[in-house]
């Protein structure tokens, strides 16, 4: 049995722009839709109106068309599990739903014990919500409403706030659930890390339905992927480039595909000298022999000795928990450290407050609505010059938001942008400080492809400008693309830090880490390149000149 | 210490005990310091809940309680005895003066028993606090909606109830984040005047309202989702049930009872 939406159309008040414009598709039983589409296209407003957020909870909107939901189950999972589990410990969390359906308790015992088993946290349920990683809270709050036996299951960016093993963790879930035929619905414009899971895909583009097909269909479809603003897997992406250059290429989805496809056009082996990174320039900012150990008495960081260079972008990888963010707030003077010593210029910068310190190492922090509070977008994006007392002028502000399309915007409380658009403006702010070292705490999150896009603009431009870049991010094909650097940290302790193409050929690194190399990297070190390709781009370049060679 | 005023998880007999016991020994203990007044009254129930935070390892969370209140007890403290040097008292002198202040003649005098009146306040605050701090730091707040729920609670207050004790960390987390936020690009709020700092602070109100209005909206999602109708009868998952130390811990609350009162009695002196 399927369900279906039919000519669904919505708008928030009678005077506002319809959100949804006759939105029609089908719910296939036992398969996995995704609804994908570019920030503000209509996607949340679809979830609540599928859960009956609307017209239940807000019913000031005007609904027309139908949903054959009737009085099956249809259970949500946010992206942020901690606004959702209700409970202090796992098993209270998971039973929340169940007791309020009024089941008596020998029924919530099973059904609280089969999804322990069917999700395979046992190990987790005397554990406290609190204690748990991202993954492992997503995972039970998975658990919490598949204990209420949903029609439908529902995920809004279930692992837009994960770390690698997290994103792996609910890869597994959703194996484990698609095995099972639960009927799943996951709304997420990174296709990227389920795009061997789905079945079926929805794209929305201004409220309405532009694309309704299954995956394959939409793999090779590149318009519209690109319409869509949908972060694809490199594989696919790296399909779609070549065969733009390559006449009858095989498709391929996945790097054992790739393999093959690629390896019938070109021969393995060494063509080039190795090129080395002789760019050296001063290190701008250094930590040494950094520890930080917190008063419950965990080591945050041992003994992390790092470099940062001018005009560079260094990406710091590792897991949750693996020191990143101590390792970022102590360059930038919020945590003091236990010992050690961090110099910009050459000069310590303790003693100075961390405002002090921002007019050289200024942080963005990951969730835009910790930084936004200003009336408007302008006067947003003019925050830092003014609060560090940086001259600006108006022109050069309006030029920055014309270039990242926020002009018309201008006015508008910042607030009320879409979550990528208000991530874009934290970000920009710093364009007008006086900071030499930029440091991003997961900039991407939120962003579409196309504000992605601009952010790697701002990036490139900030470096071109001789400022340092320093990026946290668990996207790691966005890592290979942009960093100049990178620095590898686990358990509060540095492995790794160099060339991104020095560490892309230790594999026995990526391995410590559990992070998955990009497919770009994997396919540039099967065919035996010289020089690895760390992007799209060059890759297929790097193809397509050697198929001129041979 | 990041983990003040919530619960701290450990295996301790405190945190293994009903909820409705130490809800109990909340109320008992809230009513008797609210009339006894008596130093040594007191003295002996200090002792017990010393004797109770050492026996439920929570006595350094007490510490910690004890260093973010002492502004407001040495403030009680101060209180009672200015009040009571515009007044002469029996007992040993400590200072004693006569003036006049426009044309009418006053004596300053302070006493001892002065301060033995300002401990006692400072100290019944205290007990009062550490009594409530002490349920807290040991019950969840789950517990505390399943005992509530076994009390008859309405489940909308029990519910209620135990948000507030969830939220109460999320709140205080995000007020941090803010400031680190916001200091990270540029506002200072370590280095300036205390004006600057005030103002500083309804700057960082503004995203917090925003974020706890989030938070709050994420939350009534959620109770969507999971279908919670306070008009339907609920079932639980987990039963509670008093046990022989439940009975224990209320024997030692009654048999603290009976000592204070009985302290009280003895050597009550009229405050």
């Amino acid at each position: 049995m399927s369900f279906h939406v039919e000519n669904i159309s919505y708008k928030y008040n009678a005077k506002s722009d319809f959100i949804l414009k006759n939105v029609s598709f089908e719910i296939k039983e036992a398969q996995v839709t995704a609804i994908v589409g570019p920030s503000g296209c209509g996607k949340t407003t679809l979830v609540s109106i599928l859960s009956d957020v609307i017209p239940t909870l807000m019913p000031a909107g005007e609904l027309d068309g139908s949903f054959d939901a009737g009085d099956k189950v249809i259970s949500v999972v946010s992206q942020s599990p901690e606004n959702q589990l209700f409970g202090y410990g796992v098993e209270d969390a998971i039973s929340f739903g169940i007791e309020n359906m009024g089941l008596d308790n020998k029924e919530i015992v099973e059904r609280v014990e089969y999804v322990l088993d069917l999700l395979n946290i046992q190990n987790l349920r005397k554990r406290s919500v609190a204690t748990l990683s991202g993954g492992q809270r997503q995972a039970v709050c998975i658990a919490s409403v598949l204990a209420m036996r949903p029609d439908i299951l529902i995920m809004d960016e279930p692992v837009s706030s994960l770390d690698p093993n997290g994103k792996k963790m609910i890869q597994s879930v959703l194996k484990q659930l698609r095995v099972t035929g639960q009927s799943t619905v996951i709304v997420d414009n990174n296709l990227e890390w389920f795009a061997d899971i789905v079945d079926h895909v929805i794209g929305l583009v201004d409220g309405e339905v532009v694309f309704d097909g299954d995956k394959n269909e939409f793999f090779s479809n590149f318009e519209i992927q690109e319409r869509l603003g949908v972060t694809i897997p490199q594989e696919v992406e790296i399909y779609r480039e070549l065969s733009k250059k390559v006449n009858g290429l095989n498709p391929f989805y996945t790097v054992e595909e790739a393999k093959g496809a690629i390896g019938r056009l070109i021969r393995t082996g060494e063509y080039a000298e190795k090129q080395m990174d002789f760019s050296v320039s001063e290190e701008i900012l250094t930590a040494e022999g950094i520890c930080k150990t917190f008063p419950d008495g965990f080591h945050a960081l041992i003994d992390v000795d790092a470099g940062f260079r001018k005009g560079k972008i260094i990406s710091i990888i590792g897991q949750n928990g693996s020191g990143k963010t101590t390792l970022v707030k102590t360059l930038n003077g919020l945590n003091k450290p236990t010992k050690g010593i961090v110099k910009y210029k050459g000069i310590e910068t303790s003693g100075k407050s961390v405002a002090q310190i921002s007019k050289d190492i200024i942080l963005v922090f990951q969730h835009p609505e910790h930084m936004l509070f200003e009336e408007n977008v302008y006067r947003e994006l003019t925050f830092c010059a003014r609060a560090q007392g940086i001259e600006f002028s108006e022109e050069e502000a309006l030029e920055v938001l014309k270039r990242y399309e926020l002009l018309d915007n201008k006015d508008d409380f910042p607030v009320n942008l879409s979550m990528g658009k208000k991530h874009l403006l934290t970000i920009l702010s710093v364009l007008f400080s006086s900071a030499g070292v930029v440091i991003l705490d997961e900039p991407t999150l939120g962003m579409d492809l196309y504000i992605k896009n601009m952010l790697e603009d701002i990036i490139r431009r900030l470096a071109e400008k001789g400022k340092t870049v320093i990026i946290i991010s668990h996207e790691i094909s966005l890592v290979f693309k942009i960093s100049d650097e990178i620095l590898v940290l686990n358990e509060g302790v540095k492995l790794a830090q160099g060339s991104k193409r020095e560490l892309a050929d230790r594999d026995d690194l990526f391995d410590q880490i559990n992070i998955a190399l990009p497919p770009v990297v994997l396919l540039s070190k099967y065919f035996g390149f010289t020089n690895i390709c760390c992007d799209v781009d060059s890759f297929v370049r790097e193809i397509c000149g050697r198929m001129t060679k041979n | 210490m990041g983990d003040f005023l919530q619960y701290v998880e450990m295996d301790s007999f405190l945190h293994r005990l009903d909820p409705r016991t130490k809800f109990l020994f909340f109320i008992v203990m809230s009513i008797l310091t609210s009339f006894v007044k008596t130093g040594v009254a007191l003295l002996f129930l200090f002792i017990v809940f010393t004797a109770i935070w050492t026996a439920g390892h929570i006595g350094k969370y007490m510490v910690v309680l004890l260093k973010k209140v002492k502004v407001l007890l040495l403030f009680i403290f101060l209180l009672w005895l200015v009040l009571g040097a515009f007044r002469i008292n029996e007992g040993p002198v400590i200072y004693r003066a006569a003036f006049s202040l426009f044309g009418s003649s006053h004596t300053l005098s302070l006493e001892w028993f002065d301060l033995y009146k300002g401990a006692v306040f400072a100290m019944r605050i205290f007990l009062m606090i550490s009594a409530f701090y002490t349920v807290i730091l040991s019950t969840n707040f789950s517990q505390i909606i399943l005992g509530l729920r076994s009390w008859n609670v309405p489940y909308s207050v029990a519910f209620g109830i135990g948000l507030i004790f969830q939220i109460i960390p999320m709140i205080i987390k995000e007020f941090s984040t803010i400031m680190e936020a916001q200091s990270s690009r540029g506002l200072e709020v370590d280095k300036c005047g205390a004006i600057a700092k005030m103002k500083n602070y309804v700057i960082i109100s503004l995203p917090l309202l925003f974020r706890v209005l989030g938070k709050g909206h994420s939350i009534s999602l959620a109770m969507h989702y999971y279908k919670l109708n306070f008009k339907v009868k609920r079932t639980s998952y987990k039963m509670i049930k008093a046990t022989y130390a439940d009975a224990v811990f209320v024997g030692v609350t009654v048999l603290a009872t009976a000592v204070t009162t009985a302290l009280q009695l003895m050597f009550y002196i009229p405050l």
